[in-house]
């Protein structure tokens, strides 16, 4: 996403350029998708038209912190969201480990979110979630190491 | 898409099953019908309040899927709103705005304006680009006198004196265009709405049984369920229940199907 745009909601649909898919995330050491911890990969699942809210969904909270961002920057300089970015930054790193639900209250609270309540609040709850996840992946994923 | 997840899955909706459905779809096999309130719902301004009104069937295709269902829903204790459309949606919408009214009127430690739940309401509606089908009506009493607006399933609104919705709303609207008058009674504004609600359950075929009225004033809010049924069941004539021993007994036999037996049973102690 544009970093000093004014767009206030996302597009419908993903950027019509970024087609090309990569099994770079799934590889495992031997360089091929590793279809035993990740399952089988449809190009053509990836390549589709997702439905037209999930985009905008997926992206809603970061164009609308991006546009307040950039109106911030414009109006007071580049140290009003610095500041910002910086806190939420040091905020969101006080987490549990990653496969552990993490409640994330002073986010929420730099954010504006901790008084409100949403869909994503009582919808198919992450607590509930019957996902397997496999704590070592996910850690090397958070950390950005890679196997 | 049975993957491992990397990161916690956020709550929300859902999409995982999108192209399977349509996939579905395109084979011949139609996603489920949804449960529309195809209703007639109203709203007018008097001259101390707001008066609400609202039929009481839900239809599911061809089908009347609840006789009696209640489409006036509560968000604050001023303010009440009357949804139609997909009957889930227009629920849970003022389910979650109500809560969200209460959690702000905790923080600000004021009783909420109108004007703030027309506010969540269409921003949270406009950002679902009208994937959730409700179409409501939203009446009120707060500190800046009474308020009424419509609100689209995409997030557009109306301010008006008297307000209608829903597949009866032209019915409706014909009765509060040749009658509605500026300053009106309390029970005057009563009587309009039920005669416009009566309007839409005979007219259209989407509206029908009976007729909900909620009337809001300053400090006071007074709900009228069924305010006037219409189309109570008439009763039968004669009674067409089978009298006792209509059906021959051709043979009786009565079984004992617990043997009971006399004297103790030793213990086993092996």
């Amino acid at each position: 996403m544009e970093t000093q745009s004014l767009r206030i909601t996302p597009s419908s649909q993903p950027d019509s350029v970024s087609t090309n898919k990569s099994i770079a995330e799934t590889a495992n050491s031997f360089g091929v998708h590793d279809t035993f911890r990740y399952g089988p990969k449809s190009i053509g699942a990836e390549i589709l038209p997702k439905h037209p809210l999930e985009n905008r969904l997926k992206y809603w909270e970061e164009t609308q912190t991006n546009l307040k961002f950039t109106l911030e920057r414009r109006i007071y300089g580049i140290h009003a969201p610095v500041r910002q970015l910086m806190e939420r930054s040091i905020v969101s790193r006080v987490q549990r480990a990653p496969i552990l639900p993490s409640s994330n209250l002073s986010l929420d609270i730099l954010m504006g979110k901790d008084e409100t309540i949403d869909f994503e609040d009582f919808l198919n709850v992450p607590e509930f979630s019957t996902d397997m996840m496999d704590m070592h992946a996910s850690m090397e994923h958070k950390l950005g190491i890679k196997l | 898409m049975a993957t491992t997840r990397l990161e916690q899955p956020k709550g929300g909706f859902n999409f995982d099953n999108y192209q399977r459905n349509v996939f579905l779809e395109n084979k011949g096999i139609p996603v489920p019908k949804m449960t529309k309130t195809g209703t007639t719902i109203v709203g007018l301004i008097y001259k101390d309040g707001i008066c609400l009104g609202a039929d009481t069937r839900a239809t599911a295709g061809p089908i009347v899927a609840d006789k009696n269902c209640e489409k006036i829903h509560y968000l604050a204790p001023n303010m009440y709103c009357c949804g139609a459309g997909t009957a889930a949606d227009t629920e849970f919408t003022t389910a979650l705005i109500s809560s969200q009214l209460e959690l702000h009127r905790l923080t600000t430690g004021r009783e909420a304006r109108v004007a703030t739940a027309l506010m969540m309401l269409k921003q949270m509606l406009f950002r679902y680009q009208g994937h959730i089908g409700a179409a409501l009506v939203l009446g009120g009493y707060d500190v800046t006198g009474p308020h009424l607006y419509t609100i689209h399933p995409h997030g557009s609104t109306d301010k008006l004196p008297y307000v209608t919705m829903g597949s009866g709303s032209l019915a409706a609207m014909a009765v509060f265009e040749s009658k509605w008058r500026k300053d009106m009674e309390r029970q005057e504004a009563i009587e309009l709405v039920r005669e416009a609600i009566e309007s839409g359950i005979f007219n259209d075929l989407g509206s029908g049984s009976n007729v909900d009225v909620t009337v809001i004033e300053k400090d006071k809010v007074d709900v009228y369920r069924n305010y006037a049924k219409p189309n109570e069941r008439g009763v039968k004539e004669q009674s067409y229940k089978f009298k006792r021993g209509t059906t021959a007994i051709l043979k009786e036999s009565i079984k004992d199907l617990v043997i009971i037996t006399e004297g103790i049973e030793e213990m086993d102690i092996s």
